[in-house]
């Protein structure tokens, strides 16, 4: 799941469609677990995601000494 | 006025006093004129009923002191920088205790201030007729971007409250920064291609950064070019150009426009804490909903469970019960009964006897009756009707 090149965003969406499909009861049992598992590791992947404490800033170089047009 | 020497003999000499009035009263006779330079050494106080300025000539040394009544100046509401090119509207007066010559205004204009804002309206009335600032063109923002990128002066405020706000609200994303020239020459081809850089650096979405300045500082993020480059960005962007008060056309033409790069933080990045809480609401519902569906599987169970051990039981029962009734409507079939009531069956050869013509005179009839049984011999037939 680290590797999940998706977004925050479609994570979530996934975790808050598997909640809503057992809200919904119409889920097999045999499913539960399964479903459970897999909402588990979409919340804990997207913990992980939010655990990030310091901001990483990238460098882009500087154009401001560009010769002026 | 008429200033009186004193005479020396032949010589007329005047005393500074009479000098200076003699003088400033000359001057005073002087008309109004246009005076242009540019703008230095600006004092203004509150305390102070007059503002000084110098105006130089941008292409000599050549100054001139300037005073306005501080009144006057304010009302003009002009925030003059130093640099800045003016035309003065005054006339030259003679400050008589000292000597010294200075321009008295009566009104200061910022040279170009009314070129650029005919210019700027005229391109913003042209841009909005191709549709570049309609409403149906703005994007959305996305909510949770994975890298947002910064198009930033060299202003280390703009970009220092940026990347402050953003860290504060959002840590888990990455920001690319781009350094570009934000005003002067080689302004817009620089604000364009950072546009394009940041874009093909795969951000999600894009602020320009840019503090407050006057209006010719920001000339370059109400240029054609630039507009055109935000209006066309592929990656949605957000403008923080100025203060609330100013509106570049870049503003226009951007998804969203924000007043302090505080408020573009707000825009672009989610708040970390309210996500975590909805997520952890998410995995409550989760668990709760997991558990109450697994509670109530096992209560399911468990009455079939109960209701398999009694099975049996109550298959047997039900048996009995269709057992008696079965026994009940046999007994109520029985022909004693019937017997009980006077009647008795007649056999002979061992078949009971229904007619008259199926036994002959001398035979042997059994009679079994409702308790006991007797035999008798036939002594008379009388054949019966049909039916």
């Amino acid at each position: 799941m680290s590797g999940d090149e998706r977004t925050f965003e479609e994570l979530q969406r996934e975790l808050d469609e598997i909640v809503q499909r057992l809200e919904r009861g119409d889920v097999d049992v045999d499913e539960l677990v399964p479903l459970w598992h897999r909402g588990d590791e979409l919340y804990r992947e997207c913990s992980r995601r939010l655990e990030a404490v310091e901001l990483q800033v990238e460098e882009l170089g500087d154009d401001t000494r560009a010769g002026s047009r | 006025m008429k200033v009186r020497p004193v005479m020396y003999g032949e010589r007329r000499v005047f005393p500074v006093a009479a000098f200076n009035r003699g003088v400033a009263w000359y001057l005073g006779r002087l008309p109004e004129v246009w005076v242009e330079g540019e703008v230095t050494e600006l004092r203004r106080a509150d305390a102070w009923a007059t503002v000084f300025l110098t105006l130089k000539d941008p292409a000599s040394a050549a100054t001139l002191r300037v005073t306005m009544p501080r009144g006057r100046f304010d009302a003009l509401d002009l925030t003059l920088a130093d640099g800045e090119k003016v035309q003065v509207l005054g006339h030259v007066e003679l400050y008589e205790v000292r000597g010294d010559l200075a321009f008295r205004a009566a009104t200061i204009e910022r040279v170009g201030v009314g070129d650029h804002l005919a210019a700027i309206e005229r391109l913003k009335q042209q841009l909005a007729a191709e549709g570049l600032f309609a409403s149906e063109r703005k994007r959305p923002l996305p909510r949770f971007p994975r890298a947002v990128g910064v198009l930033t002066g060299k202003d280390a405020a703009a970009r220092g409250d940026i990347l402050t706000a953003i860290g504060a609200r959002y840590p888990a994303v990455r920001v690319v920064v781009r350094e570009t020239r934000v005003q002067g020459a080689g302004a817009e081809a620089s604000i364009t291609r950072g546009l394009e850089a940041l874009a093909r650096r795969g951000v999600d979405v894009i602020v320009i950064a840019r503090g407050g300045g006057s209006l010719d500082d920001l000339l370059p993020f109400s240029s054609e070019q630039v507009v055109r480059a935000v209006a066309a960005s592929r990656v949605p962007v957000v403008s923080a150009v100025g203060h609330e008060q100013d509106t570049p056309l870049c503003d226009l033409a951007a998804d969203a426009r924000a007043s302090t790069p505080t408020a573009a933080a707000r825009l672009v990045v989610p708040d970390a804490r309210e996500v975590r809480g909805s997520l952890d609401r998410l995995r409550e519902r989760l668990s709760h909903v997991v558990s109450s569906r697994t509670e109530r599987a096992r209560e399911r169970l468990d009455d079939r469970r109960r209701r398999l051990r009694v099975a049996p039981g109550l298959h047997l029962e039900r048996r009995r019960a269709g057992l008696d009734r079965s026994g009940a409507r046999l007994q109520a079939l029985s022909p004693r009964a019937t017997l009980e009531r006077g009647y008795a069956i007649v056999r002979a050869h061992d078949r009971a006897v229904r007619d008259a013509d199926a036994v002959t005179l001398g035979d042997t009839l059994a009679v079994e009756l409702a308790r006991g049984s007797l035999t008798a011999r036939v002594t008379r037939v009388d054949a019966g009707g049909p039916g």
